[in-house]
């Protein structure tokens, strides 16, 4: 090896990023050449001081009380505190400032429009209560109208998601869509339902089938045109993908990951369990959802709110049948 | 019983645990990045904000075993191209590698004795992209392939770059030794202009 050979690598060298047979290459050059052996302390020197220099530069040192603000910020994330976004801690950013005022603008409104609802119910006692979180308190049917929908489904209207946590699922089943369904975007390759069902979760195996052969069958004009399970941010959904009036149509299954949480308490079923609920939009998608003991069920698209919740309710009965019988309720 | 939705809380608690014991231990090293890429000490804390907050969100993709300073500055310098995007502050830089491969045309030597504050101006001197790499390599300790995936770009313009920054580097270093007599070049120039000028050479020594 030359010296001018050992000038160009020695910091491939320094940085452990040569092949052996060239790092004893180096080796034997710098047992026999005392200027390389120099010009080689002295880039380690250099590195070492440019390293040295990095962590003692005051302006790169972080305050103690950002990082203690910041770990609050973490842990108050990881608890899911707060859900809602960002917010500066320096205090400087305009656009968070911002953002934050949206966002406080947003929850006013959403106070707002639950106290109205909350004010319309009460002034029509007659109406079947219909509320997710009522649930389990017994109701009236009043005579001569089914309370439920066609299908022996409730149905509510467009209202505001009872929980954070429903919402948080239903932001997974909208970027779902969006990723999967609309841009091809995975970041993991999709499985067939059959072999996700085999491998993560059996409720995937014959989903299609079920919907496909279920008593009230697809919506006019709907089609299946893919069915697979695919991974969201780390949540797996069984993934149906329709077309409908010239649009996309999801319909995603995902475990709830709560069977513990449900354990001390006897499984539902029936209709009480089984709701629709219009979520309102999300990211510009009509969302509705309905939900099993362990399973909830997304409908997702960019349809007229009516039109999707009308396609949730088609296919509801033979879904919730199928995740039924699968979950062994 | 009401469904749960969220996540499970022993999942959650599991994820943080992993995550103060892989991430948090890294915050000064990542602010010393982020600090040394923005310039500004408020965007520096901002950007550090959302880096860990998407790192915690996204801590599930992150493999163990894995560098998790390098995860950590890849998730860094994407949204710092984020919010780069969002503030329409994108501007063009002219690549100047032609340019500098002709400067750096021969390998100065490695001056020796210089101070920390003398390197890191010397550091601030070169162009961004030589910075960037050099910092990433040479400080932080990243493999080429890491720098690579980090600033989306090819580990062989990473070689490049490498190569020609640290040259760059060198060759401030050894401009700053000679006119300020550090080093040997600086100590036999310095000594050959105070000989012409008659023989002031107590200022060397």
């Amino acid at each position: 090896m030359l010296c001018r050979d050992f000038r160009e690598i020695a910091d491939s060298y320094l940085s452990d990023e040569l092949l052996i047979e060239t790092n004893h290459d180096v080796i034997s050059h710098l047992e026999s050449c005392a200027d390389c052996r120099r010009e080689m302390a002295a880039r380690r020197e250099l590195r070492e001081k440019l390293r040295s220099a990095f962590v003692h530069a005051p302006e790169l040192q972080v305050r103690a009380e950002f990082s203690d603000r910041l770990m609050a910020k973490l842990s108050e994330v990881a608890l899911g505190q707060e859900r809602t976004g960002v917010t500066s801690l320096s205090g400087r950013s305009s656009a968070n400032r911002r953002r934050n005022l949206w966002l406080a603008i947003a929850a006013c409104l959403l106070v707002a429009a639950g106290v109205s609802l909350i004010v319309v119910r009460q002034k029509a006692p007659s109406r079947p209560q219909v509320a997710a979180t009522e649930q389990h308190q017994p109701e009236t049917k009043p005579a001569g109208k089914d309370p439920l929908g066609a299908n022996g489904l409730r149905e509510v209207g467009p209202r505001l998601p009872v929980n954070i946590a429903r919402l948080e699922l239903a932001k997974f089943a909208v970027g779902d869509h969006r990723n999967c369904a609309i841009e091809f975007r995975l970041h993991e390759k999709p499985l067939p339902l059959e072999e996700a069902g085999r491998r993560f979760d059996p409720v995937y195996i014959n989903l299609a089938k079920a919907v496909l052969s279920g008593r009230d069958g697809l919506p006019t004009e709907a089609e299946l045109v893919e069915a697979h399970s695919c991974v969201f941010e780390g949540r797996r959904f069984g993934h149906l993908v329709f077309k409908s009036h010239g649009r996309i149509v999801s319909l995603l299954v995902t475990d709830l990951q709560g069977k513990e949480t449900n354990a001390g308490a006897p499984p539902q079923s029936g209709a009480s369990q089984d709701q629709i609920t219009a979520c309102s939009q999300l990211d510009g998608y009509q969302v509705s959802c309905f939900e099993t003991a362990y399973h909830a069920v997304f409908v997702v698209s960019d349809l007229p709110q009516n039109e999707n919740l009308a396609f949730a309710r088609t296919v509801a009965p033979s879904v919730l049948a199928h995740l039924s019988r699968t979950e062994g309720i | 019983m009401r469904l749960m939705f969220a996540l499970h809380k022993k999942e959650v608690d599991e994820r943080w645990t992993a995550f103060e014991a892989e991430a948090v231990p890294l915050m000064n090293d990542l602010f010393r990045v982020a600090a040394w890429l923005v310039g500004d000490r408020a965007t520096a804390e901002d950007l550090m904000q959302e880096t860990f907050i998407q790192a915690l969100q996204s801590f599930h993709r992150f493999e163990s075993g894995t560098n998790c300073r390098a995860w950590l500055v890849t998730i860094m310098y994407h949204m710092n191209s984020k919010r780069l995007r969002t503030g329409a502050k994108l501007r063009l830089v002219s690549d100047t590698d032609e340019r500098i491969a002709e400067t750096v045309a021969f390998t100065a030597p490695t001056p020796q004795g210089l101070s920390e504050t003398e390197v890191l101006r010397a550091l601030k001197s070169l162009p961004r992209q030589y910075q960037e790499v050099v910092v990433l390599a040479d400080v932080e300790d990243m493999a080429y392939r890491e720098i690579a995936d980090a600033l989306a770009i090819p580990v062989g313009t990473v070689m490049s770059r490498l190569s020609r920054g640290r040259k760059l580097l060198r060759a401030e270093l050894a401009s700053y030794a000679n006119t300020f007599g550090i080093g040997k070049q600086g100590e036999e120039r310095l000594r050959s202009t105070s000989e012409k000028q008659g023989g002031k050479s107590d200022a060397v020594s």
